[in-house]
């Protein structure tokens, strides 16, 4: 009898402990979810969602402050989400506040992201509607990104074309660089202007001293001094 | 034993017809005991409403089937957490998610391992253990002798022991839950550093009620038909010793072959309703 009695005692415990296991954890959920904390409501109308569902989180300041609690259908491109967040948070929230759909990290679910109003505006009520703002979209985000390595794809074959045309010693520039014939044909040249410029430089002192022209010389000289 | 009381109290049972009987089609062999399954069921439900209610034993098998088994649920639990968590990390290190590993680790457990491993560990001890026992009782007439006594063996034998079954498997899954998700948090850090806090919150961030209460609704379930089926191949042996064994060993199959079907069923309503 003694024995059954500590049976009964030992099969109470572990039934209990399962129990509070149970509810430890139904409790948890339940507080993610907002069930066992003072709540109110916001809304927030949307063109597009983005594969929003309902008990995805609403962030605030980057905390997890509510969850969606409803998604209704407006019209074709209105989407109305219903929020339910925690009390705690109101006094934060002010009335110009933005909504916004976005993800958690790269892979994560989609969430509501709250961006602060601006100060001194009263805080939020129950039942009010937020303000929108159209939610970054990672195709357009990808559809960008597409159209830039495009270009960057077309300008470095442009690029290469050119370089392979000033290898081959084609163009002006491949000429200048490439071609030894023309190189030595432009160095003459510069020797030929370097000594051109220096008999023109003799000829116009000469042409300074001669008396027709002192006269117009030392004009042009007092012209500059002034 | 007068006619009434054999009616009664069922001693009058027909010998099973089983499959293997050479003058049965085994097709029409396995229909008919799925009749005679059925029978047995309702029977049960009928006598589990009838008092008198044997509700000492069922304490006594409470304990024998519920507390009993713990060690063992508790052991397996802990290594099926601590495997999944050290198998899954370079997967989830591979997509760069590793912070995932907890959520990921306790969707898996609470949802579908906790629950399908608790029932396959009870439906290997307890379902051929009273499987072997209620074989033996048969074989030996003790179940006859507590008719001519006047108990109802299938009140006492049976009755308690499907509900005890029932009962306790949720509780043994609840705490087998628990202890995984102790293991997935050993796991996790074997390669890792994360507090016992930050582990829970991020097991529970990927939770809902959808994944909890389905999962422990469906034991239940498994709990009644590894029982039911064990009583049901207990209470109806005969070949003498051969079939104890039998008995026990179609317990075992039969219970862990009818847990893969219920939890089939399970998944599709879930993800009917939720």
């Amino acid at each position: 009898m003694k024995k059954e009695g500590g049976h009964t005692i030992k099969l109470g415990l572990f039934v209990t402990l399962s129990i509070a296991l149970f509810t430890g954890a139904i409790f948890i959920i339940g507080e993610r979810q907002q069930l066992f904390s003072k709540t109110f409501q916001i809304s927030g109308m949307f063109s597009d969602i983005s594969g929003l569902q309902v008990g995805n989180n609403v962030r605030f300041a980057g905390i997890d402050v509510g969850v969606v609690e409803n998604i209704y259908q407006i019209s074709d491109s209105v989407v109305k989400v219903d929020m339910l967040i925690n009390e705690n948070a109101r006094k934060f929230i002010k009335k110009n506040a933005t909504a916004m759909i976005g993800s958690d990290g790269l892979m994560g679910s989609k969430l509501v992201l709250i961006s602060p109003g601006a100060p001194g505006k009263s805080v939020i009520s129950n039942n009010d509607y937020l303000a929108t703002a159209k939610a970054v979209d990672m195709d357009e985000i990808l559809l960008k990104l597409k159209i830039t390595s495009d270009n960057a794809a077309s300008i470095t074959g442009n690029l290469s074309e050119i370089m392979i045309n000033i290898k081959d010693g084609k163009g002006a520039i491949g000429k200048l660089l490439m071609d030894s014939t023309f190189a030595l044909t432009v160095e003459q040249a510069l020797i030929n202007i370097k000594q051109g410029a220096g008999g023109f430089k003799e000829n116009m002192d000469a042409a300074g001293h001669n008396i027709l022209l002192r006269g117009f010389f030392k004009k042009k000289k007092d012209k500059n001094k002034k | 034993m007068d006619d009434a009381s054999i009616k009664k109290t069922g001693a009058a049972n027909k010998k099973p017809i089983f499959a293997e009987d050479e003058r049965i089609n085994p097709v029409t062999g396995f229909f008919i005991e799925i009749t005679l399954l059925t029978k047995f069921a309702f029977r049960f439900i009928r006598e589990s409403f009838r008092a008198p209610h044997e509700f000492r034993e069922f304490i006594r098998q409470c304990y024998l089937v519920g507390y009993r088994s713990f060690p063992l649920i508790a052991i397996t639990g802990f290594i099926m957490g601590l495997v999944l968590t050290i198998q899954s990390r370079p997967t989830l290190a591979r997509f760069g998610a590793e912070s995932w590993l907890p959520a990921m680790v306790a969707v898996s457990i609470i949802r579908e391992i906790g629950p399908v491993i608790s029932a396959l560990i009870f439906a290997g001890k307890v379902g051929s253990s009273i499987g072997a026992e209620l074989a033996s009782m048969k074989v030996t007439e003790q179940i006859d002798a507590m008719e001519v006594s006047g108990t109802n063996p299938f009140k006492y034998l049976v009755v308690t022991r499907i509900g005890a079954a029932t009962l306790m498997l949720p509780v043994l899954a609840i705490v087998a839950d628990a202890i995984s998700l102790y293991g997935a948090y050993v796991g996790v850090n074997i390669k890792g550093d994360v507090n016992f806090t930050l582990f829970i919150i991020k097991s529970f961030e990927s939770l809902e009620f959808s994944d909890v209460l389905p999962a422990v609704i469906k034991t239940f379930f498994f709990g009644f038909a590894i029982a039911l089926l064990a009583c049901y191949k207990g209470y109806n042996a005969d070949k003498g010793t051969e079939g104890v064994a039998h008995s026990a060993n179609s317990s075992v199959v039969l219970g862990s072959l009818a847990i893969f079907l219920l939890d089939m069923i399970a998944v599709q309503i879930t993800d009917l309703l939720f």
